[in-house]
C-alpha cells in the first residue's frame, strides 16, 4: 500500500528504473501470495513424489508386484489434497489482491482521473498475479524437489530399500507448478473486481468511503449450489440404504459426498453466515464481541469463503478419522485381538498422515486468515480511528480483531465437524452396513454408530485455534497502530 | 463521578485552597478546558513544520466557544491536543481539573471516553451500529449501563432532537442531518466536560447546517454544556459565544458573539495582514 510512497529517491537514475517498475512486489499481500504458491506447489510437487516412489517401492515387492490398484488409490488421494490444498489457496490469493486492491483505492481513482480505463487497471492487477503466480510456483517447484529428494533420501536409507530405481525428476512434478500458476492468475483476476468500483472521485480528499458493505445489495446466486446440495444429500442417503446389503454402497455414497459437498462450497455465502450469526451470539453483549460479530456478517461473501477452506479441511480429517473409528468397530466383530491391534495401529498411522496432509492446507487457510483480518482493518482505519477517539481502548481493539478471528475459526470448525461427522459416519455404515457382526451367525445388516475419535478430533480443535492465534499477530498489531486522529483524516 | 465536575461557585475557601497548593485550577478559572505555552512541531528537525507555537487559552464552561483560522492556522491541532487525541511537543493541558498532558495512552482513552464528547465532520458514526447503538456507544466502551438518570437524559436528547423514529435505522440509512443530530445525542449523552465539534457543518446543506448549529447553541445556552467547534465558516462562528482566532500556530484575537459579515471581514483582514 505504501510501496509507492517508500520508494527509495535515489530510484532516479535509469539503472535503477527496472526495480522501480518491480516496486509492487514489496507491497503488503503479494508475499503472502508467492508463500501461498510456492507452499501448494510444492506440495503437489511432494505428493507426486511419494506416490512414484511408493508405487516403485510396491513393484520391487514380489508380493505386491505390478499390482497398479496402489497407485491408483495413491493418485486419487493426491489429487484430493493437493485439489483442496490448492482451492484453499486460491481463495486466499482472491482475498489477498482485493486487499491489496482495498489499500490501492487512491492510487487507482487518481490513474482513473487522469483517463486510465477501469478495464486496464483491472488487467493490470491481475498481470501482477500471474507474474507472483509463476515466482511462487516456480519456489515450489524448486522447494518440493529438494524437499522430495531429501525426504526419499532419508526413508530409503532408513528402511535399507537402497535397490529401488527411481527417479527424481518426474516430468508430471510440472503439473501442480503450472495449475498453481494458472489459478493464481484466475484468483487475481477473480479478486480485482473491487478495481471496477473504484471511481475517480475518490481521488479527490474528504471522500467519504463506502460504510456499508455488500450486505443485502447483492442477490446470491445459490440455485445451483441447493441443488447440488439436495441431489448430493439423496444419493449419501441411498448409498447408506444399499450399503445395509452390498457394499458397494459405499461407491454410491462417495459420489453422494462429493456433490453434496461442491454443493456447500459454493454455497459457502448461503451456509456459512448462518453459522456466523449464531457463533457471534455466544460471544455475548459487550460492545468489542458484538462490533467484532457484526463484522464478519459485514462481507458475508469474503467471510464465508474463508471460513469454507478451513470448514472443508476439518470436515475431510473429521471424516477420515470418524469413518476410521467407526470401522474399528465393525472390525472388532470380526476379527480377533491379535489382529485388530494390527489393523488399530494402520488405522491410526493412515489417520496420522491424513492429517498432515490437511495440515498443509490448514497452513494456507491460515494465511488467508491473516489476510482476510487484514484487509478488515486496512478498509476500516477511519473507523477504527472513530472508536478510539470516542474510547475503545487499545486492548480492546486488540480483543476485537482477536474474536472476529475467533468468530470464524469457530464457526468453521462447528461446521467442519458436524459434517466431518456426517460424512465419516456415512461412509463406514455404507461401506460396513452389510457386514454381519450378529455373534449368533444370523446374517443381519449393521447399524453403526458414529464414533467420533477424542484425540484426533482435540488435536483438530488444537490446531484451528493455535493457527487462528497465530494468524492475529499481524492484523491486531496494525489495528492498534490506528491513532485516534485518523477518524478526522480525510481520508 | 460526574459530580466532582460539576460547575463550582467560586468561594473564598478554594480561593484559599489554591493558594496553598501554589497553583489555580481550570475549575477555578470557570474553564472547562485549556492550555499553557502549547506548542506542536511536525516532522524531523531540519524540515519540522510548527503547527503550534506557545499558545495559552482556555474553553469556558458553560459556553460555546469558536475556533477560527485558516487552513493550517493550528486551530485543529489545538483542538486535537485538547481533546486528548494528541500530544503536544510541549506545554501543558488540562481537561476540568486534570492535567492531560503526560497521561499514557489507556488513561486518554478513558478520559476520552467518560468527559469529552466528539462530533465530526464525516463519518461520526459507526456503520455497524444503529442510531441507538451509536448514542450508547460511550456507556457501552465504558462497560456500564447509563444510570436512571443519564437514561432520563438520553430519552429527553432523543425527543429533542427528534430521533425517535429513527432509532433502528443504521447510518447509511440516515441523511447527512440525521448523523449529526445522532453524532451530537452520543456527544451529550454523558454530559462530558467538553463536547469537541470539528467542523460539524462541513458536510451539510444550508439547512441542515444551522439546525445542527442552533442546537448545539442551545445544548450550551440551556444545559450548560461546554462547547468547542473549530470552523473556518463563519455562519458557523456567529453560533458561538465567543470567538478564537488563530493564524500560524498562534492566538491572534478573542471576540465575544459576533454577526457572520464581522467575523468574515475580521478575517478577510487576518489574510490581507499575512
Amino acid at each position: 500500500m505504501s510501496a509507492v510512497l517508500e520508494r527509495p529517491r535515489a530510484a532516479a537514475s535509469t539503472a535503477q528504473a527496472g526495480s522501480r517498475r518491480l516496486a509492487w512486489l514489496r507491497e503488503r499481500g503479494m508475499g503472502a501470495t508467492i508463500l501461498v504458491a510456492a507452499i501448494s506447489s510444492a506440495f503437489g510437487v511432494i505428493l507426486i513424489a511419494a506416490t512414484g516412489y511408493i508405487t516403485s517401492i510396491a513393484r520391487a515387492d514380489p508380493y505386491l508386484g505390478e499390482s497398479g490398484s496402489i497407485a491408483f488409490v495413491l493418485g486419487i488421494l493426491t489429487v484430493v489434497f493437493v485439489g483442496l490444498a490448492m482451492y484453499i489457496a486460491s481463495i486466499v490469493t482472491a482475498n489477498t489482491f482485493a486487499t491489496v486492491i482495498a489499500g490501492r483505492t487512491r492510487q487507482i481513482a487518481l490513474l482513473r482521473l487522469i483517463g486510465a480505463s477501469a478495464r486496464s487497471q483491472r488487467q493490470r492487477v491481475a498481470a501482477q498475479g500471474l507474474v507472483v503466480g509463476v515466482l511462487g510456483a516456480l519456489a515450489g517447484l524448486l522447494g518440493g524437489i529438494a524437499l522430495a529428494a531429501a525426504g526419499i533420501w532419508a526413508i530409503g536409507r532408513m528402511l535399507g530399500l537402497d535397490g529401488i530405481s527411481h527417479t527424481l525428476l518426474d516430468p508430471a512434478f510440472a503439473l501442480p507448478a503450472i495449475v498453481v500458476a494458472l489459478t493464481t492468475w484466475a484468483a487475481a483476476w477473480s479478486g480485482s473486481r473491487a478495481v471496477l468500483r473504484v471511481t475517480p472521485l475518490q481521488a479527490l480528499a474528504g471522500s467519504v468511503p463506502a460504510t456499508h458493505g455488500d450486505t443485502g445489495n447483492r442477490r446470491v446466486r445459490g440455485g445451483g449450489a441447493i441443488v447440488l446440495l439436495a441431489a448430493g444429500a439423496a444419493l449419501l442417503g441411498l448409498g447408506v440404504l444399499v450399503g445395509l446389503f452390498s457394499p458397494l454402497g459405499v461407491l454410491i455414497a462417495f459420489v453422494g459426498g462429493v456433490l453434496s459437498f461442491t454443493g456447500i462450497a459454493l454455497g459457502a455465502v448461503i451456509f456459512i453466515p448462518p453459522v456466523l450469526r449464531l457463533i457471534g451470539r455466544l460471544f455475548g453483549g459487550s460492545v468489542t464481541a458484538r462490533l467484532a460479530a457484526q463484522h464478519a456478517l459485514r462481507h458475508p461473501a469474503r467471510s464465508s469463503r474463508m471460513a469454507i477452506g478451513v470448514v472443508m479441511g476439518v470436515a475431510l480429517v473429521t471424516m477420515f478419522a470418524v469413518a476410521l473409528e467407526s470401522m474399528k468397530g465393525v472390525l472388532a466383530a470380526e476379527l480377533g485381538s491379535e489382529l485388530l491391534a494390527e489393523f488399530t495401529s494402520v488405522i491410526d498411522a493412515v489417520s496420522a498422515i491424513m492429517m498432515g496432509l490437511v495440515g498443509v492446507s490448514a497452513v494456507i487457510a491460515a494465511v488467508g486468515m491473516v489476510n482476510l483480518l487484514t484487509i478488515g482493518v486496512v478498509q476500516r482505519r477511519r473507523e477504527l480511528g472513530l472508536l478510539r477517539a470516542l474510547g475503545l481502548s487499545n486492548r480492546q481493539v486488540r480483543a476485537m480483531v482477536m474474536l472476529e478471528a475467533a468468530h470464524i475459526a469457530i464457526a468453521a470448525l462447528v461446521a467442519g465437524l458436524a459434517l466431518g461427522i456426517v460424512y465419516g459416519w456415512a461412509g463406514a455404515q455404507s461401506a460396513f452396513g452389510s457386514i454381519s457382526t450378529n455373534p449368533l451367525g444370523e446374517v443381519m445388516p449393521t447399524v453403526l454408530w458414529p464414533a467420533v475419535p477424542l484425540w484426533p478430533m482435540v488435536a483438530v480443535v488444537c490446531a484451528t485455534l493455535l493457527l487462528t492465534l497465530v494468524a492475529t499477530v499481524v492484523p491486531t498489531r496494525l489495528a492498534t497502530r490506528v491513532a485516534p486522529v485518523e477518524a478526522l483524516a480525510a481520508d | 463521578m460526574y459530580a466532582e465536575y460539576l460547575p463550582r461557585p467560586t468561594t473564598p475557601a478554594t480561593a484559599l485552597r489554591s493558594v496553598e497548593s501554589m497553583e489555580i485550577t481550570t475549575t477555578e478559572l470557570g474553564l472547562a478546558a485549556r492550555v499553557q505555552h502549547l506548542s506542536r512541531s511536525y516532522g524531523r528537525e531540519d524540515g519540522a513544520v510548527r503547527a503550534l507555537d506557545g499558545v495559552s487559552v482556555g474553553i469556558r464552561r458553560g459556553q460555546f466557544t469558536a475556533v477560527m483560522g485558516p487552513s493550517g492556522s493550528g486551530k485543529s491541532t489545538l483542538m486535537h491536543i485538547m481533546a486528548g487525541l494528541d500530544a503536544p511537543s510541549s506545554g501543558r493541558a488540562w481537561i476540568g481539573d486534570t492535567e492531560i498532558t503526560g497521561l499514557g495512552d489507556l488513561e486518554l482513552t478513558i478520559l476520552r471516553r467518560r468527559r469529552v464528547g466528539f462530533i465530526f465532520q464525516a463519518f461520526n458514526l459507526v456503520p455497524t451500529l444503529d442510531a441507538l447503538g451509536n448514542i450508547m456507544l460511550p456507556f457501552e466502551l465504558d462497560g456500564r449501563r447509563p444510570s436512571a438518570m443519564e437514561r432520563a437524559r438520553i430519552d429527553g436528547l432523543i425527543q429533542s432532537l427528534g430521533l425517535g423514529p429513527r432509532l433502528g435505522h443504521r447510518p447509511h440509512q440516515l441523511s447527512g442531518g440525521q448523523q449529526q443530530r445522532v453524532a451530537i445525542a452520543r456527544a451529550l449523552a454523558t454530559a462530558p466536560d467538553l463536547v469537541f465539534a470539528d467542523e460539524p457543518t462541513g458536510n451539510l446543506d444550508s439547512r441542515s447546517g444551522r439546525e445542527v448549529l442552533s442546537l448545539l447553541a442551545a445544548a450550551s445556552a440551556e444545559h450548560g454544556q461546554s462547547i468547542a467547534m473549530v470552523t473556518h465558516d463563519p455562519v458557523a462562528a456567529s453560533y458561538a459565544d465567543r470567538i478564537l482566532f488563530l493564524a500560524d500556530g498562534r492566538l491572534v484575537a478573542e471576540k465575544p458573539r459576533q454577526r457572520a459579515d464581522e467575523i468574515s471581514r475580521f478575517m478577510l483582514g487576518m489574510e490581507v495582514a499575512a
